[in-house]
This record gives structure tokens, C-alpha cells and sequence, in this order.
């Protein structure tokens, strides 16, 4: 049996209109989609493919010229719905007047949760996204990446079941994105359905289970994610401790086999492990130059 | 009080009749309407509420949309009925007196002022839903509409019956937040430094010094009060949505009810916070800038003329001139009882205290007395008779334009007689204290230095046979307040030994007292409030509070205005929208007259014919197509006008500052009657901003 649909669209279309009703933009194109419980769903596309108008739909942020998006179940413009509903908006967009403490407090509150549940969640939460030594700071002096910290510890105040994410990793520096990205899968291991939009690849092909591609505000692609990315013909044979005449003979054992060898070679890492690895090192030794992994070899 | 239909809301008279003619609205048929909706929606709201989901299905949507549309359907036939029907004879006697809680309840036929709010937001509710499912039906036809309009209504009425008092008060202490952060503190220290210099500009010399302080304390506050109410209010929702702090808030469970009763808390919260010192130190500005003591030295005591030399006589002089006035002073040096005179409505305390300054012996005043009061009139109903002794309706009018006061001739039998009633002895142990402000009209100069003399008289009014009795003669004091007491023995020119209580005062407590002017060829002017009878005098601070609390009362409404208008406006938009409201509703009366034609020179479009033409504003306009183009378009103009005025709150009627400043105690009624007029406001302008937000795209 498959898992309870969280999310439904149903041929949700947004044209955005001018102050006189003119048509201006059709931002979105009869979507159709669920997302089921348990699940990180991701939504692709280059900007302006209404990957943001579709989130603020299935919010209620915005209205849909037709068709209808439901959550739980409900039309998106039912507010009971948020009680189990965390949104991480495209910018934190958060009141800068107020410290860590008190914005929580008041996002806690707007849950009408009691004082007591308030503050142990409070703690635990800024404990969580690390910004245990500014939490009395106001918000306007945080840099970006605490903003957007603070921004994710609002959007889990309520131990939500649904986790929206607007371009989670946008403003982050490569620490952070990895730890978005850890965190993404932790909430889906914690059994929490997670649907984030993205235009990084990358971070989308990491967590995503599965995904769809929007252009032009209209459904390109839709399915999961290691299917839509298996290369049927090609075959991946990553190998180690064979010595060269090894290697010779395996090219020779293909050839016998009418097979075409496209490429062999050492691999290389990505960047984002490399950068990681000099890091994680630097804090291992400070104050000694790393030297990097092509170099020692 | 006399109560004025128009009171509580001009919408009224539009729908339902002027004055007091019973317009149709007002019998069986819409109150079936009322129980209809009224009972329909609660088996409905219940149903929902035990469902325990939020929004209306389509289906209860319908179902609402049925209710409301029969209601119309009722209404309208109510009007055609009541259209139809033969004029109806008006109901043409006032009840003119509405104690308590009878103008809010209603008593006799009179339904009373929640009855009729009830009925307006009922018809208001109608309107609403009509629109919404015009509004719908355009874009989704006439079918979907009538659920969705349906729907609306329904959830409305959820999402007020749900706001959760915490959120309220999250979002209300996020107002106030942001607020500090905005520097309201600034406004405070404006009003710090308006008072500092305050005193470079109050002229000491005013015969009325009190009324000037409080009159500035009291304008001071409630502009800067207001000012800041309506910055507040109308800038914050809009920068919400500018910096989309406001897409964080509302996927949260939050309803946009309570973003706009967050909003309106807040703020209020803010200005209430601002008021209390701000009344605070203008008590103590008032009460330090009018304390004054005048000293008098013994050295340039006279003996008051009369006297017998050589003997310890009364002496009389004058103060030292201190706050640009100084009184004359008697001593009697004998017993060194003394008597200040009044100057600038106030005296001062006794005894005198002997001082010596610089070897030089002198009295010294206690503090002054009587300036900051807080006086209880009584008043009476006032009627005429002519210069034959006949009754009449009115005086004479000597040409004065404002016809305000009526005229009695002088030595004639003209007289202005005031009735009152409740006089009892235990309210009056020591007679009755009078006060009373006449304007003397001369038609010659005579001795100009000299007052017009008039006498007052008293008569029992248990019997026409009884004859009134004079129990004084005096000057009349002009642009004053001029004190006189009826004691309660006294004896006449005839050797009468006269008792107040026992002779004059009626069983039933009814007491008539006479005014006549006394010189030939001289006039008295008189009106129903320049004559009352000064009961006792309430608490000068407790009024100063209530004064404070009508300027309270105005912020709360000019806020909910402001977050209103922010819910569908730009904040400059929205500001000038609540600045141009209150604006308007400061000349509301001026609006009304103009729509109902009661102004010189046609409405807006002749008007502005007249200037152009140069015509005078008194003459008839030349028959022609330009006047028929300018009469027509001035109905049109009228019309909207009457709208506009009836929907418009009356600001005007929303001060009480001239009663704390003229020193009359503001009774507790009248303090009543503004909390319900201006709660009777808040409320469908904090239905109307929930509606504008709830159909608004938060993020577009």
C-alpha cells in the first residue's frame, strides 16, 4: 500500500494579473502532483519556473486562478492546516528587531503553545541550529547564514509533519549546505515529508527522493530521482587495488565483448568533499597549511 | 440627555426614516429576518464547530448563502410594503428625557441603540455578502458564487469566534515591539518640550487662565496622540507585506482576524501606555502652572470708608499682582477674619498668614481656590413671558445674529423663568448655589460703568395662584459666570419671614426661579443652559481622567481606521485614507446639511457655478441648461454625500475637553454613550479589515 498523499495539486494554474485584470504572466500551467507522507520531494527549474508560486499556493500565500491545491486533505486557505505545516521561506523573512529568543518565542506562541513547551522547545531548537552564543543578539546583526538558521529553527517550532523549504541552501556557505542537507534527511528519517524547491542541482539530487521539473510553469518531469538519472546503457565499474596489468586485462576481457570503452581513469572528488576534507582537517591541526588531495599524490 | 437617533449612527436616518418616524425596517418583517439568520447560523455554526474543521464546505456555504439571500429577499419586501403603505403620521413627541440605560436598552416604543446596531450590522452583513458574490460571481459565474460568498460569510464568522487570546497577545506585543523600535518615545519628548516652553505662550492675563492651561494640555495630547495613532496604525501592515515578514506569520496557524485584532491591540496598547504619563504630567503641569499665593502688606491697609475713626476697623487693599492679577482684600482687624475677592475665576484659600519679609509686615494667601473644578449643574427647562406678564414661546430677538439667546425687556414684566426639579433638602443643606451667565443688552448707554440691574425671584410652582418672591437684586456681570444662593431663610421687603424648603420648594421637589431685568430700556438674553443650579462639584481629577479617556477613546478608533485602510492600501495611502476619514468626520455636520440641502447656494456644482458666474450665494439661480446640468449633477453628488456622512463616524462629537475646560464635571452617561459610539465603530471597522485581508493575496 502506498503512504497517504500529503500534498494534491490539482490542475493548479497562477496567472498573475495587473491592478486593471490584465494578464500579465501565466506563472503556473494545470500543475498536477502529490507528494506522500515521508517523502523529500523536490521541485526544479530555472527561475522563474513557478516553483515559488507553486509552494505559496500550496501555503495559501497566494489564490489559484483555477484548479485547487490541498494539504491534509484541506483547501490550502484553510489556517488549521499550518498547525502541522513548517515553511522556511526563500529569505528568512523574520522581524529584525527581535533576538533568536524572541522570535521563536513568538512563532511559539502563534502555535498557542504553553509557556513551558515554549521554552524547552526553544532551547533545544537553538541548540540545534548552533546560534546557542547569539541568541540574544537582534536579528539585524545577524550575517545571512544565522538568518537562515534562525529562519529553520522557526520553521520546526511546531514539530511539524509537513517541512516547505524555498531554496533552503541559497546563502549558504558550503559547511552550511552540507548541513541542510544532513538535516533534510534526518527530518525524513524522523518520518517528516519534506517539499523543497531548488535550482541547485546538486543539493536537490543529493536528498530528494523524488522529484519534478518545472519550466515555464509547466510539468516537464516527474518520477524519482535515481530512475530518472540511471543511464540504461552505460555500466559504472569503480574498482580498487588493481595494478596496472589488472586494469589492462579487464579493457581486454570489454573489448571481447563488443563493449565500448568510454572512459578510464582515476576519479576525481567534487569540490564540495574537498573543501569539506580541508576544513574538517584544519579544525583536526590548526594552524598547519593543508596541503590538498592532488597534491599528496 | 436628549437623545438624537442620529447619535448613534446617521446611517440610520438614511435607512430607516429621519427623526423619529418609524421607518418600516423597524417592524415585524425584519425581525423575522433577524431570528431567521440569527437561528439559522447558530444551528450551523454549532454543526461546524463539532465538525472541528475550519473552513465551510461548499455545501454550508450554500446553505449560508440561502439564509442571507432570504433575508434580502425579506428586507426588500419590507421596503416595497413599507412603500406602498400610506404615509405613516409621525410620532411627533420626543421623549425628552432617557435616564440610564433606557437610550442603549430602549424603553416604550423606543427600541433602544443596540437594538438598532443590531439591525444595521445585520443590513451591513447583507450588503457585504451581496457584494462579496457580485465580486465572485463575475469571475467564477452566479453558481460558484453563491457557495463561495456563503463560504465567506461562514468563515468569517468562524474566524472571529476562534481568535485565540494568545495569539492576539503575541501579535499585539509584537506591535508594541515594533513600535518602541520606531522611536515612539519620540512623540513623548515632543510633549516634554511642548510643555517646557508652553508657558512662553499662555497668556496669564486671560480672564480664564484655567481654561486656557487645560484647553492646551488637553489639544496638545490628543494631536500628538492622535498623530501617532495614525502613523502606527496605517504604516505597519503594509511594511509587513513589503518585507514579507508577514508570509512568516501567516503559515502559522494565525487567522487574519487575529492579525488585525493583534494589530488594533497593539497599537491602542501603545497609545494607552503613552497617554497615562503624558495625563499624568499634565495634571501636574496644570495644577504647578496656576498655583500662585499674593501677598498683601498691613502698611497699605486702608480702613473701608464708613467706619469710625479710631476704632479697630475692617481694612481693606490690595494683593501683590502675581500671574498678572491681584484681588482686593478685606480685614477685619479686630477678629483678622478676612475676605479675598474673586479674581480670574478663582480666590484663595484662609486664613491669612502673617509673614515678614525684609522688615516688612504682611499677610500672605493660602493657595488659590476654585480653578480647577468640576461642577455638577443642575439644569432646568426655560420658558417666557412677554412684557404684559402673558406666557410666551420665546423672548425678543434684538437682532442678533445668533439667535442662541432669547431677549427680556427691562421693566416690563417680561420674565425668563427656569423650572427645576429634584430639589430636595437633604441635596441642598445650604440653599441653592446658582450660577448664571447673562448677556445685558443696551439699547442706551446710561451709566456705561454701572451694571443693568435684574432681580431674581422665586415661586412655588404647586399652585398658579402662588406669586413669586424676590430674593435679590443684582448688576449683571457680562462674559461672566455670575454666582448667586437662594438661602434658605431669608426675609422680604415686606418683613416676610420667607423659608426655602417649606414655602417655595414644591412637595414633589419642583421649583421655579424668575429672572427679570430691572432697567427700563435695558435687555436680558437668556438660554436654557445659562441658568443651573450648581449641586455639588464632582472631583476636578476624576473629570481630567474622563476627559483623557474621550482622547483614548478617539485613538482607538483613528487605529482600527489605520489598520483597516492598511489592509488593502500602501501605507502613505492608507494614511492619508484614515487622515482624510477623520477629516471629514471633523465636518460631519457641515456634510450632512450640504447633502440635505440645507446650505446657501445649491451643493458643489452650483457652488462652484456661483464663483464663476460671481453670483451672490442667497440668489436664485437663472433657469438655464447649465443650472439643470449643475443641479442634476448635484444630486448625484448629494447622494453620495448622505452615504459618506452616514457611514462616517461624527469626530466631532468625540471630544470631551471643552467640558474639563469650561469646568463642568462630564457625567457618567455621556462618557457611556462615547465608549458605545466608538466601540459601535470599531467593530465593523475591525470586520471590514479582516475581510480586506482574508481576500487578499499575502503574497502578491
Amino acid at each position: 500500500m502506498q503512504p497517504e498523499v500529503i500534498i494534491e495539486t490539482r490542475s493548479l494554474s497562477k496567472v498573475y494579473r495587473d491592478f486593471w485584470g490584465r494578464q500579465k504572466v501565466r506563472a503556473l500551467k494545470s500543475l498536477d502532483m502529490e507528494v506522500r507522507r515521508g517523502e523529500i520531494f523536490g521541485l526544479l527549474g530555472p527561475n522563474g519556473s513557478g516553483k515559488s508560486t507553486t509552494i505559496k499556493l500550496i501555503l495559501g500565500l497566494l489564490f489559484p486562478t483555477s484548479g485547487q491545491a490541498l494539504v491534509f486533505g484541506q483547501d490550502a486557505r484553510e489556517v488549521t492546516k499550518n498547525q502541522r505545516i513548517g515553511y522556511l521561506p526563500e529569505e528568512s523573512y523574520l522581524y529584525k528587531f527581535l533576538n533568536a529568543e524572541e522570535t521563536l518565542d513568538f512563532y511559539g506562541r502563534l502555535f498557542n503553545m504553553p509557556r513551558a513547551v515554549r521554552r524547552q522547545r526553544i532551547a533545544d531548537l537553538i541548540e540545534m541550529v548552533g546560534l546557542n552564543w547569539a541568541k540574544r543578539r537582534q536579528l539585524k546583526e545577524y550575517s545571512k547564514g544565522m538568518t537562515r538558521r534562525i529562519g529553520l529553527a522557526q520553521a520546526l517550532i511546531n514539530d511539524p509533519e509537513l517541512i516547505l523549504l524555498d531554496e533552503p541552501t541559497t546563502g549558504l556557505d558550503p559547511i552550511g549546505t552540507r548541513e541542510m542537507k544532513d538535516l533534510i534527511i534526518k527530518l525524513k528519517e524522523q518520518g517528516k515529508t519534506v517539499l523543497m524547491c531548488s535550482h541547485l542541482l546538486a543539493d536537490v539530487q543529493d536528498v530528494c527522493d523524488r522529484i519534478a521539473i518545472l519550466y515555464q510553469g509547466e510539468l516537464k518531469e516527474m518520477g524519482r530521482v535515481d530512475n530518472l538519472l540511471k543511464v540504461r546503457d552505460v555500466t559504472e565499474i569503480r574498482a580498487t587495488g588493481l595494478t596496472p596489468l589488472a586494469q589492462e586485462e579487464i579493457r581486454l576481457a570489454i573489448e571481447r565483448n563488443n563493449g565500448h570503452i568510454l572512459n578510464m581513469d582515476n576519479p576525481t572528488t567534487t569540490l564540495e568533499d574537498l573543501f569539506l576534507k580541508i576544513i574538517r582537517e584544519s579544525e583536526e591541526h590548526p594552524g598547519r597549511r593543508v596541503r590538498g588531495v592532488g597534491e599528496r599524490t | 440627555m436628549v437623545l438624537d437617533l442620529t447619535d448613534v449612527t446617521p446611517f440610520l436616518t438614511w435607512l430607516f426614516g429621519l427623526g423619529w418616524t418609524d421607518g418600516a425596517i423597524f417592524g415585524l418583517i425584519p425581525l423575522i429576518v433577524v431570528l431567521l439568520l440569527v437561528g439559522g447560523g447558530a444551528t450551523w455554526l454549532v454543526a461546524a464547530i463539532r465538525r472541528g474543521r475550519g473552513a465551510t464546505s461548499p455545501r454550508a456555504g450554500a446553505i449560508v448563502s440561502t439564509a442571507m439571500a432570504a433575508g434580502i429577499g425579506l428586507a426588500v419586501a419590507g421596503i416595497v410594503v413599507w412603500l406602498l403603505l400610506p404615509a405613516k403620521t409621525t410620532a411627533a413627541i420626543q421623549p425628552a428625557f432617557l435616564d440610564g440605560a433606557a437610550w442603549l436598552l430602549g424603553s416604550g416604543w423606543y427600541h433602544g441603540a443596540v437594538y438598532q446596531w443590531l439591525l444595521v450590522a445585520a443590513c451591513a452583513a447583507e450588503l457585504a455578502f451581496a457584494f462579496g458574490w457580485l465580486a465572485s460571481a463575475v469571475r467564477h459565474g452566479p453558481v460558484v458564487a453563491f457557495a463561495t460568498a456563503g463560504q465567506l460569510a461562514g468563515d468569517a464568522v468562524l474566524d472571529t469566534l476562534r481568535i485565540s487570546p494568545r495569539r492576539v497577545a503575541a501579535l499585539a506585543g509584537l506591535a508594541v515591539k515594533e513600535s518602541i523600535r520606531r522611536r515612539v518615545i519620540v512623540v513623548f519628548a515632543v510633549f516634554i518640550v511642548i510643555l517646557l516652553f508652553a508657558g512662553w505662550y499662555l497668556d496669564p492675563k486671560n480672564p480664564n487662565p484655567a481654561r486656557i492651561y487645560l484647553d492646551f494640555v488637553l489639544t496638545a495630547t490628543s494631536y500628538l496622540v492622535l498623530l501617532l495613532a495614525l502613523f502606527l496604525s496605517s504604516l505597519s501592515l503594509p511594511a509587513d507585506l513589503k518585507s514579507r515578514t508577514l508570509h512568516t506569520v501567516v503559515t502559522k496557524p494565525v487567522r487574519m482576524s487575529e492579525v488585525v485584532l493583534g494589530r488594533i491591540a497593539g497599537f491602542t496598547a501603545v497609545t494607552t501606555l503613552l497617554l497615562l504619563p503624558m495625563s499624568a504630567i499634565s495634571y501636574a503641569f496644570v495644577q504647578r502652572g496656576l498655583a500662585h499665593t499674593h501677598d498683601v502688606l498691613i502698611d497699605d491697609l486702608q480702613p473701608v470708608r464708613g467706619s469710625t475713626p479710631g476704632q479697630p476697623a475692617s481694612l481693606q487693599g490690595r494683593t501683590t499682582v502675581v500671574s498678572a492679577h491681584s484681588h482686593k482684600v478685606f480685614v477685619d482687624s479686630a477678629t483678622n477674619a478676612a475676605a479675598v475677592e474673586m479674581e480670574q475665576r478663582h480666590t484663595h484659600s484662609l486664613p491669612l498668614q502673617k509673614i515678614t519679609v525684609g522688615g516688612k509686615a504682611m499677610y500672605r494667601t493660602g493657595p488659590a481656590e476654585g480653578m480647577l473644578v468640576a461642577r455638577v449643574p443642575v439644569y432646568g427647562k426655560l420658558a417666557f413671558r412677554d412684557r404684559t406678564g402673558q406666557p410666551a414661546e420665546k423672548g425678543i430677538n434684538v437682532g442678533d445674529e445668533w439667535t442662541y439667546r432669547s431677549f427680556i425687556e427691562g421693566g416690563s414684566l417680561a420674565t425668563a423663568i427656569w423650572s427645576f426639579q429634584g430639589i430636595t433638602e437633604d441635596r441642598f443643606k445650604d440653599g441653592l448655589p446658582l450660577e448664571m451667565t447673562i448677556e445685558s443688552f443696551r439699547t442706551h448707554k446710561g451709566i456705561i460703568e454701572k451694571a443693568v440691574l435684574g432681580s431674581l425671584l422665586v415661586r412655588n410652582p404647586s399652585s398658579d395662584k402662588n406669586k413669586p418672591v424676590t430674593v435679590e437684586i443684582f448688576g449683571a456681570k457680562d462674559f461672566a459666570i455670575d454666582a448667586h444662593k437662594i438661602p434658605r431663610q431669608w426675609q422680604t421687603a415686606g418683613g416676610k419671614k420667607i423659608d426655602l424648603f417649606k414655602d417655595i420648594v414644591s412637595k414633589d421637589g419642583q421649583i421655579e426661579i424668575w429672572l427679570r431685568c430691572d432697567d427700563r430700556g435695558q435687555y436680558f438674553g437668556c438660554a436654557q443652559a445659562d441658568m443651573y443650579l450648581r449641586a455639588s462639584d464632582a472631583s476636578f481629577a476624576w473629570n481630567f481622567v474622563k476627559g483623557y479617556l474621550a482622547i483614548w477613546l478617539t485613538s482607538l478608533l483613528v487605529v482600527s481606521l489605520g489598520v483597516m485602510f492598511s489592509t488593502f492600501l500602501s501605507g502613505p495611502v492608507a494614511m492619508l485614507a484614515t487622515l482624510g476619514t477623520l477629516v471629514a468626520g471633523f465636518f460631519h455636520d457641515f456634510m450632512l446639511r450640504l447633502a440635505t440641502g440645507q446650505t446657501l447656494g445649491g451643493g458643489p456644482f452650483e457652488s462652484i457655478g456661483r464663483i464663476l458666474n460671481q453670483e451672490n450665494m442667497t440668489a436664485q439661480a437663472a433657469p438655464g441648461v447649465a443650472t439643470t446640468v449643475a443641479q442634476t449633477l448635484d444630486a448625484v453628488a448629494k447622494f453620495g454625500l448622505y452615504l459618506l456622512a452616514a457611514v462616517l463616524p461624527d469626530f466631532s462629537r468625540f471630544s470631551l475637553a471643552e467640558f474639563v475646560a469650561s469646568g463642568f464635571s462630564i457625567p457618567g452617561d455621556t462618557v457611556l454613550t462615547y465608549a458605545c459610539r466608538t466601540f459601535a465603530f470599531v467593530l465593523p471597522v475591525f470586520v471590514v479589515g479582516y475581510l480586506c485581508l482574508k481576500n487578499r493575496e499575502v503574497a502578491q
